[in-house]
C-alpha cells in the first residue's frame, strides 16, 4: 500500500489526509477514508465453516457477497453482543471488498500527516501488531492508526489463500 | 500486440477470422482424405488458405505468407487435378497447417518468434514443382527475411538435421509424419531458446463472441417487457402511496410478481442461451486427432461423432477439451486392437468410436464409446495390487464397478508399454479432476472384448444451478443437483462403523457417510430425532452420504463467488442469495469427497 509506506518516510510533506475513526472497546482507531467503501448496519452474517477465528462469516452487500471480519475477534478483545451502534465498515483491502465489525463509528477527522507518529516500539516489535500504521496524539485523545490491508499477516493471508487442506 | 500492427482493430480481426478459417480447414482436411473427388470441399480449403494469405500479406506476416503461400500452390495443383490426394499429402499439408496455427499464436501473443519454416516448405515443395532448384532459389532470401525478425542474437545457419533428424532436403516427402500433438517443440529452432511452448490446439480465442442477431433481439424483446413490468411496480408504488385504486391491489400485485417473475427467468434463459456454444467447438478437434493417432498406431479407426449441435455453457467447453483428448487417446490406444487382432476376434478390421453428446435435464451428457478389447477387471485389479495402491483384502470385497473405478486412482496405468500419448498412468486421474472441477460424474462401463464406454455427466452452465436446500442444525446450505444422486431417510440404526468411517448400507453397495454438522463444525441444536435424512452425492465416479437435519426444497440459484480470501474455504463452492437477502453457502461436493479422501482409507470404494 502505497499511502502508508510513503508516510513514514515523507512525513516532512506534511500533506493533509482524512481518517474515519472508530471504537473498539475503549480505544479509538482510525483508518484511510479513501480506502472506506461505505459504513453500514450490522446485517445478517452466514457463518462460514472452516475459516480463521476472526472471520465472522459473510453478507449480502446489494447482491456482492463479501468477507465480514470481526476486529474484536482479531484483536483478542472480549467479545460483546452487537448493539444499535455496531456498524460494519467496508473497505477496500487488495482490491476486494471486505467488512470489518467496530462498536461505533464516531466522525472523520482531518489531520496533518505530520501529526502521525510511528507505533511505539514495544507494541511495533509484535508480530501480530503490523496492521499498526501509526498513532496520533491530539490533545486529549489518542487515535491508532490501521491498515487493514495488514489485518491478516502474511502468513495468515497464504493459508487462507491455500487452505484447500 | 500494438508493435506488430499498428491498427490494433485490423489485427483483431484478422486473428479472429483467421482463426475461424484454420479451425474449419482442420475439419475440412480430414473429411477431404475420406473423399478425395470432393471439388467442393477442396475449392473451399484453398479459398480459406488464399484468404489467409492475403490478409498476412496485406498486414505485412511474411512468415505467414511464406508458409500459406506454399500450402496454397500445393492446393492449387490438387484442384486442378495435377496430383493426387493421398495420405502423404495431408500429412504435410496438416502439419503445415499447425505450423500457420502456431505462427498466428504468435502474432496473437505479440512476439514474433523465428518457427522453422524450411523443413515443412522443403516437404511441400516436391509437390509444388518436382524442382529442387525453386527450394534454394527460395530459401535463400527467406535467411534475410527472417533475421531482423528473431530477437536471439545467434546467426548460425538454420541447421535442418539438428531440428529435424529425420529429415534431409533432398529426401523425396514420403516419410511417415512424426505424431502431431507435439509439433512445436519439434519445429521450434535450437536458435530461438526462448520460444514459447506454443500448441497448435489452442488456437481458440474466447475473449469475444459472435451472437446470432435473432439472439440478440429476443433479448431486446426480453428487456423490452421488463421494463413494461417495472413501471407497472412504479405505478403500483405511487397509487399505494397516495392510497387510490386501492380495489384489487393485492390480486393486481400477486399479478403482477408472477409476471415479472415469468419475465425475468424468459431474461435469465436468455442470456443464458447467449453464453451457450454447441460442443462442437472442441468435437471438431477429434476428427484430425483420431486420424493422425490411428496411424501412427497403425490401426484404423472410423470416429462417429453424434450431437455436434448440443449446446452447453462457455466456461464448461472450454474445461472439456483437455478430458476428452485424454478419453479419445485412451480409446484408440488401449481399446482399439490391432487390424490384424480384431480380424481374430471376429470382428471387422475398422474399430469404431462413437463420440456423442446429447442433454438430460439441466444437464449435458457426453459419451465416448469404443468396440475395442474393453478394460479386464481381473488385469486392472491386479495391476493396482502391485502397484500397491491397494490391499488384495480390498479387491477382495469390491464388486465389478468399483474395480472398474481403480483406473481413476493417480499413478495408475494399465498399458506394459507406455506409449507417448498415453499410458503415463495420469491419463485418468486428470480427467477425474478436470471433471470434478466442473461437478460432473464419470461413469465407466466396459465388457471384456466388447468395448467400453466412459459416459460424463456435465452442469450445462457454471453460472445459474439447480441446487437442493438443505438445513444443518438451523444453518442454510445449498447443495448443487448435479451432483445429487437421490435423498433417504433413513433409522440410525441402520448406520454402521468400518474402521471409523460411518457408512451406510445401500443396496448392493456400501455408502460412506459425511456428518455436515461435524464437517462444519455446527452447533448441535436441534432435536435429536431417530431418523436422519441423507444426500447422496456423486462426483466424478465416487459416492458418498451427506448427513443433514432436514431437506428444504429444490432451487434455482445464481452462484456468487466467496471473493479471495474465502475463496479456498474447504468444502464450500461459493455462495448464494436467498429470496430475504441472507447468504447461503453453496457445498462443493468435490471438495468434500477430497476431503474424506484424505482424511480416512478406502473411501474411494464408494
Amino acid at each position: 500500500m502505497a499511502t502508508s509506506a510513503n508516510f513514514k518516510t515523507e512525513e516532512a510533506k506534511a500533506e493533509l489526509i482524512q481518517l474515519v475513526s472508530f471504537n473498539l472497546d475503549r480505544e479509538e482507531y482510525g483508518v484511510y477514508v479513501l480506502k472506506v467503501r461505505e459504513i453500514i448496519r450490522m446485517s445478517n452474517v452466514t457463518r462460514v465453516p472452516n475459516t480463521p477465528y476472526y472471520v465472522e462469516g459473510v453478507i449480502n452487500l446489494r447482491g456482492k457477497v463479501i468477507p465480514i471480519i470481526s476486529l474484536r475477534k482479531k484483536f483478542s478483545l472480549q467479545e460483546v453482543e452487537n448493539d444499535k451502534q455496531t456498524r460494519i465498515i467496508v473497505m477496500d483491502v487488495d482490491g476486494e471488498l471486505m467488512g470489518f465489525i467496530v462498536d461505533a463509528v464516531s466522525e472523520v477527522i482531518r489531520i496533518s500527516s505530520a501529526e502521525i507518529q510511528p507505533p511505539p516500539a514495544v507494541v511495533n516489535g509484535g508480530l501480530e501488531q503490523e496492521y499498526l500504521s501509526g498513532v496520533i496524539n491530539r490533545a486529549d485523545r489518542l487515535l491508532v492508526l490501521l491498515d487493514l490491508e495488514r489485518v491478516f499477516s502474511k502468513a495468515e493471508r497464504d493459508s487462507l489463500l491455500n487452505a484447500a487442506a | 500486440m500494438s508493435q506488430l500492427c499498428e491498427d490494433q482493430e485490423l489485427l483483431e480481426g484478422f486473428l479472429t477470422e483467421t482463426t475461424e478459417l484454420l479451425e474449419k480447414m482442420d475439419d475440412d482436411l480430414v473429411t477431404l482424405e475420406k473423399s478425395p473427388d470432393n471439388m467442393e470441399l477442396l475449392n473451399s480449403i484453398f479459398r480459406s488458405i488464399h484468404t489467409v494469405k492475403g490478409a498476412s500479406s496485406f498486414l505485412g506476416f511474411e512468415l505467414l505468407v511464406k508458409i500459406t503461400h506454399k500450402t496454397e500452390d500445393v492446393l492449387n495443383r490438387l484442384r486442378k487435378g495435377e496430383i493426387q490426394v493421398t495420405a502423404e499429402i495431408m500429412d504435410v499439408i496438416l502439419e503445415a497447417v499447425d505450423l500457420i496455427k502456431i505462427l498466428v499464436n504468435d502474432i496473437r501473443n505479440g512476439e514474433i518468434i523465428e518457427r522453422d519454416l524450411d523443413s515443412i516448405i522443403d516437404k511441400l515443395i516436391p509437390y509444388i514443382s518436382g524442382t529442387f532448384a525453386e527450394a534454394t532459389v527460395l530459401s535463400a532470401p527467406k535467411e534475410e527475411a527472417a533475421a531482423p525478425e528473431t530477437y536471439t542474437t545467434d546467426t548460425d545457419p538454420p541447421q535442418r538435421e539438428v531440428t529435424d533428424g529425420k529429415t534431409a532436403a533432398s529426401e523425396p516427402a514420403v516419410e511417415t509424419s512424426t505424431p502431431v500433438s507435439p509439433p512445436a517443440p519439434a519445429s521450434v529452432r535450437p536458435t530461438a531458446p526462448k520460444a514459447a511452448p506454443a500448441r497448435a490446439e489452442e488456437l481458440s480465442d474466447n475473449t469475444t463472441v459472435r451472437i446470432d442477431v435473432k439472439r440478440l433481439d429476443d433479448l431486446m424483446n426480453q428487456v423490452g417487457e421488463m421494463v413494461l413490468e417495472r413501471n407497472r411496480i412504479l405505478q403500483m408504488n405511487i397509487d399505494y402511496q397516495t392510497k387510490e385504486n386501492m380495489v384489487n391491489f393485492g390480486d393486481e400485485f400477486g399479478k403482477l410478481a408472477k409476471r415479472i417473475d415469468f419475465v425475468t427467468s424468459e431474461l435469465q434463459m436468455q442470456v443464458l442461451k447467449i453464453r451457450m456454444i454447441p460442443v462442437e467447438k472442441v468435437f471438431k478437434k477429434f476428427p484430425r486427432i483420431v486420424r493422425n493417432l490411428s496411424r501412427d498406431l497403425g490401426k484404423e479407426v472410423e470416429l462417429e461423432i453424434i450431437g455436434e449441435e448440443t449446446e452447453l455453457d462457455r466456461s464448461v467447453v472450454d474445461e472439456i477439451g483437455d478430458p476428452l483428448i485424454h478419453l479419445i487417446r485412451n480409446s484408440l490406444d488401449h481399446g482399439i486392437e490391432l487390424p490384424d487382432d480384431r480380424m481374430a476376434a471376429g470382428k471387422p478390421r475398422t474399430g469404431r468410436v462413437v463420440l456423442s453428446a446429447t442433454h438430460e435435464g439441466n444437464q449435458i451428457i457426453i459419451s465416448i464409446k469404443d468396440d475395442g478389447r474393453g478394460i479386464d477387471p481381473e488385469k486392472l485389479s491386479r495391476k493396482a495390487i502391485e502397484k500397491g495402491l491397494v490391499s488384495e483384502e480390498q479387491v477382495a470385497g469390491m464388486s465389478q464397478k468399483e474395480i472398474l473405478d481403480l483406473i481413476f486412482l493417480p499413478g495408475f496405468s494399465t498399458k506394459e508399454k507406455a506409449t507417448d500419448l498415453s499410458g503415463r498412468g495420469v491419463g485418468m486421474d486428470v480427467v477425474r479432476t478436470n471433471i470434478r472441477k466442473l461437478n460432473g460424474i464419470i461413469e465407466l462401463r466396459s465388457e471384456v472384448g466388447v468395448g467400453s464406454e466412459i459416459i460424463l455427466k456435465l452442469p450445462l452452465t457454471l453460472a445459474i444451478i439447480q441446487s437442493l436446500l438443505v438445513e444443518v442444525e438451523h444453518e442454510v446450505y445449498s447443495i448443487p443437483l448435479a451432483a445429487v444422486l437421490e435423498t433417504l431417510k433413513v433409522e440410525n440404526s441402520s448406520f454402521h462403523y468400518i474402521g471409523g468411517q460411518e457408512v451406510l448400507k445401500l443396496r448392493e453397495s456400501v455408502l460412506p457417510l459425511l456428518r455436515l454438522q461435524r464437517v462444519f463444525g455446527v452447533s448441535e441444536r436441534a432435536e435429536k430425532t431417530a431418523q436422519s435424512y441423507i444426500v447422496v452425492i456423486g462426483v466424478a465416479e465416487k459416492r458418498m452420504g451427506l448427513i443433514v437435519t432436514r431437506l428444504l426444497g429444490q432451487q434455482e440459484v445464481a452462484i456468487k463467488s466467496l471473493g479471495k480470501f474465502l475463496a479456498k474455504a474447504p468444502g464450500i463452492a461459493g455462495s448464494t442469495i436467498m429470496g430475504d437477502g441472507r447468504v447461503a453457502l453453496i457445498i462443493d461436493p468435490a471438495g468434500l469427497i477430497e476431503m474424506d479422501d484424505s482424511g480416512s482409507v478406502g473411501s474411494w470404494a464408494a
